[in-house]
């Protein structure tokens, strides 16, 4: 069997999950108490007027009818009409995803340059002050939640030393790197911790495996020995985790996105629900479950890649 | 790869030493913000809490961009800065003939949209009868209207089918706003992305989650403001909102968080400005339930609660013990009506006459995140308990806390009241009225002899009469109870002092003090 010969067979399962998925928000949002013209009208609601809300915006339908015609609308590339911002919702979905994209791709750079060096370093230099230094920051940083460590981060580095700005999305390559500097390295530092943890062990293992005897015993200088043999095969274990946590980065920017006011799809998401604004949220859901079931995907090709063993094992 | 992941790393450094040196040149040159003669500034910046939902004034639902909407758009009248009379804006005049049935508005000669379209009185008839016609929106505050013409270019002509005394009120509201016909009905809904109206600013540019940026209108009619510039940005995190006002990075936010306020008010250059606002904080009591079938009942809680305690423990102070239903701040308030005072021993006499000498258990309903609400709401637990009531407070997200308590299968329930309109009509109707559409605020409370005495005052154009009705609703919501008022809370606005005539009416539109207000260099 091929290295990828499982792909065709994940990628039906993909598309039946991603079914589920409109199935399951679509229902689930309407078993919410409160509906669209109650969250409009606020305090000035009266049965009359959310009637004609309703009848604007097709909710008096049957609701198997309303989600047919959603089907409908997806399969020719439409998610509706957002009832809070009166205009499509693939629209307002589409304006959101740059600065969480941006966040995520930043912060798993940043995560990936400040754990590699620190968490092989820790693993080759194991009980020295390396790893317990690092050992002690990383469980600190992952034990603070994010909107505590953004606020921190806001008043050392843009309140008492003005260089960051507090909050906003910038314009232009240089400008989004300048502006979501502090929320990456919020986040990234929370993400780390699992990496170092992981990299050191998987290099003290290692270290351990008799292939690094063997190299060594054929006279390969040691800083050879380390990059070619040991860091390449620590850093293999640790693909996976890292795939695994970019897919929980991708649902827990929110906090982030909101201590910083990034309007991204996390922020986007948690309002529509409060403003029940569904074809919103069931977008929002969908672009989740892509982005969650494409890294997981990509993970899974990336690991064959590198380890003819894992194609094999998932192929069969 | 070895040498690949050394590239890498190096590209890293020369990243983070690019990002250093752009953080270093941004922080230097980003200062100042437009300066224009000595001393002054020509931009004010304005940090709201929440996003901008729309532009179009026949659908907005937010407050912070009703408010935003007041400095687009004019409309045929306008509140006043104090919120108990009206303006002219687009008219300059008008007369009522026909006993109250036709109303006759002369506008500007010279009013232009900021494009420098003519504004004409087709426009305002366009307008007027879009947001009538929207679905959900006001149009029910205009029923008795029969026809509006616009016999020329200047002229204006509204009939009536009855007397209707809120009619002014009415067209002073938000979603009376003038839009340009000829533009709304070629562009539709993109037309409110890049809209043109003729208020004193226009939109640059326009991102509803972060940020709105509007410049003086060339062709507004009106007083040309001071400052040119407006930016409004949208920052929903509390304590970043008030780190922007602390590194002077913007000149006003709203509401910052009450647990902030006194560190804002020690912040040199600082303070936190309240402004009487409609808000009304009140407590619903769902006669579905049986004990709060009884009057006796309704007013024992009254007497039980101690609104000082309430505004000290929830509202730092910054809030007035609350007496008549109606918002303190608007035509025909009564002002005899004084707040309960705290007798829990009267409260425990009223509950025996009752027939509950010993209580009764029931819920309250408050919003998550509403960190004024659950104070308020573990006062209110406490001080019941003390007469022998056993409150069980249940949490809800805020649309969730609505349906629960709109539903008539509450019991109490924290709610609030604001005002749309300046006349009492509107407030009278959804509170007193429970045939209004709104069960009298969800209390389903139903009093012949009131809900005469709001319809009536809704025909009654002589001010006196209206005066004298609404002061029965009042003191017949006050004694008969429906639900306990619990106080006036205002709207609050961290100012820099930088920053000179800032101000918002009490529908909280702030439009008429950015055509006056100055911003000095900091």
């Amino acid at each position: 069997m091929s290295r990828f010969g499982s792909l065709p067979r994940r990628l039906v399962h993909v598309v039946i999950v991603l079914f589920g998925i409109t199935l399951v928000t679509f229902f689930l949002l309407r078993l919410i108490p409160g509906d669209p013209a109650l969250a409009i009208l606020g305090s000035s609601y009266t049965h009359a007027r959310a009637q004609a809300i309703d009848s604007g915006l097709g909710l008096n339908r049957p609701i198997w009818s309303q989600y047919a015609l959603f089907m409908n609308r997806l399969f020719h590339g439409s998610l509706g009409f957002s009832f809070f911002y009166h205009e499509s919702a693939t629209t307002v979905i589409l304006n959101h995803i740059p600065p969480t994209l941006f966040l995520i791709a930043y912060s798993a750079v940043l995560a990936a340059l400040i754990s590699l060096p620190i968490g092989f370093f820790a693993g080759l230099r194991r009980g020295r002050a390396v790893d317990q230094v690092s050992r002690v920051f990383f469980t600190l940083s992952f034990a603070m939640p994010a909107f505590w460590l953004g606020i921190i981060f806001i008043l050392i580095f843009s309140v008492h030393l003005p260089v960051f700005p507090i909050s906003g999305f910038g314009s232009g390559l240089v400008g989004h790197l300048y502006y979501l500097f502090l929320p990456a390295l919020t986040i990234s530092l929370g993400f780390s911790t699992v990496l170092v943890r992981s990299l050191r062990t998987s290099t003290i293992t290692t270290l351990r495996a008799e292939f690094v005897d063997t190299a060594q015993m054929k006279g390969i200088a040691w800083s050879q020995v380390l990059r070619r043999h040991v860091f390449r095969n620590a850093v293999l274990a640790v693909v996976a985790v890292y795939g695994v946590n970019l897919a929980y980065l991708i649902s827990g920017t929110v906090l982030v996105e909101n201590v910083f006011s990034l309007p991204g799809l996390g922020t986007l998401l948690v309002n529509s629900v409060s403003d029940r604004d569904y074809p919103v949220v069931q977008g929002v859901t969908l672009v989740f479950a892509v982005l969650i079931v494409g890294i997981n995907l990509l993970t899974d090709v990336a690991q064959a890649a590198l380890d003819p063993r894992i194609g094999q094992e998932i192929g069969t | 790869m070895s040498q690949g992941f050394r590239s890498r790393l190096l590209s890293a450094g020369v990243i983070a030493l690019a990002l250093t040196a752009t953080a270093c040149s941004s922080s230097s040159s980003s200062s100042g913000g437009g300066s224009s003669t000595s001393g002054t500034l020509s931009t004010l910046t304005i940090a709201n809490a929440v996003k901008v939902d729309t532009l179009d004034p026949e659908a907005n639902s937010v407050n912070e961009s009703i408010w935003l909407d007041q400095n687009l758009y004019s409309r045929l009248l306008q509140p006043n800065a104090t919120g108990t009379g009206l303006l002219p804006d687009l008219a300059t005049s008008w007369t009522i003939s026909n006993k109250g049935l036709t109303y006759t508005f002369h506008l500007r000669p010279n009013a232009e949209f900021s494009n420098g379209m003519p504004l004409t009185a087709s426009d305002v008839v366009y307008s007027i009868q879009r947001s009538r016609a929207f679905k959900g929106g006001w149009g029910f505050l205009l029923t008795p209207v029969k026809t509006i013409t616009a016999p020329d270019a200047h002229t204006v002509v509204i009939t009536l089918s009855q007397p209707h005394a809120p009619l002014l009120a009415d067209l002073a509201m938000y979603a009376y706003s003038v839009v340009p016909e000829k533009l709304v009905k070629a562009q539709g809904a993109a037309f409110f992305t890049h809209p043109v109206g003729s208020g004193p600013f226009m939109v640059t540019s326009y991102n509803p989650d972060t940020e709105v940026d509007l410049a003086r209108n060339p062709h507004f009619y009106g007083i040309t403001p001071k400052i040119s510039k407006v930016k409004i940005l949208i920052i929903p995190n509390d304590n970043t909102r008030v780190l922007e006002l602390e590194s002077k990075k913007v000149d006003v936010i709203e509401n910052p968080p009450g647990n902030l306020v006194t560190e804002i008010d020690k912040t040199p250059g600082l303070s936190v400005q309240l402004f009487p606002s409609t808000r009304v904080d009140f407590i619903q009591l769902d006669e579905h339930y049986a004990p709060f079938k009884k009057a006796a009942v309704r007013q024992a809680l009254n007497y039980a609660i101690n609104r000082n305690a309430i505004v000290k423990l929830a509202y730092q102070g910054h809030a007035v013990p609350g007496a008549s239903f109606m918002p303190y701040r608007m035509e025909f308030y009564d002002n005899s009506i004084r707040p309960y005072p705290y007798d829990p021993a009267k409260a425990k006499q009223l509950l025996a006459q009752a027939g509950y000498p010993h209580g009764f258990t029931t819920f309250l309903i408050t919003v998550s995140g509403d960190v004024a609400g659950q104070a308020e709401a573990v006062v209110i637990k406490q001080e019941l308990a003390a007469v022998g009531i056993t409150v069980n407070i249940q949490s809800y997200e805020l649309t969730t806390a609505y349906s629960k308590e709109d539903g008539g299968h509450s019991q109490m329930g924290e709610r609030y009241w604001t005002n749309d309109i300046i006349d009492p009509d509107e407030v009278a109707t959804f509170g007193a009225d429970c045939q209004g559409g709104a069960n009298a605020f969800s209390s389903y409370w139903c009093d012949t002899p009131t809900i005469n005495a709001v319809n009536q005052a809704r025909s009654e154009l002589n001010s006196a009469t209206r005066q004298q009705l609404y002061s029965q609703v009042q003191q017949a919501v006050y004694t008969q109870s429906p639900f306990i008022v619990v106080d006036y809370s205002p709207y609050r606005y961290g100012v820099g002092d930088w920053v000179h005539g800032f101000h918002a009416t009490p529908l909280g539109n702030y439009d008429l003090s950015l055509e006056t207000l100055t911003v000095s260099s900091h």
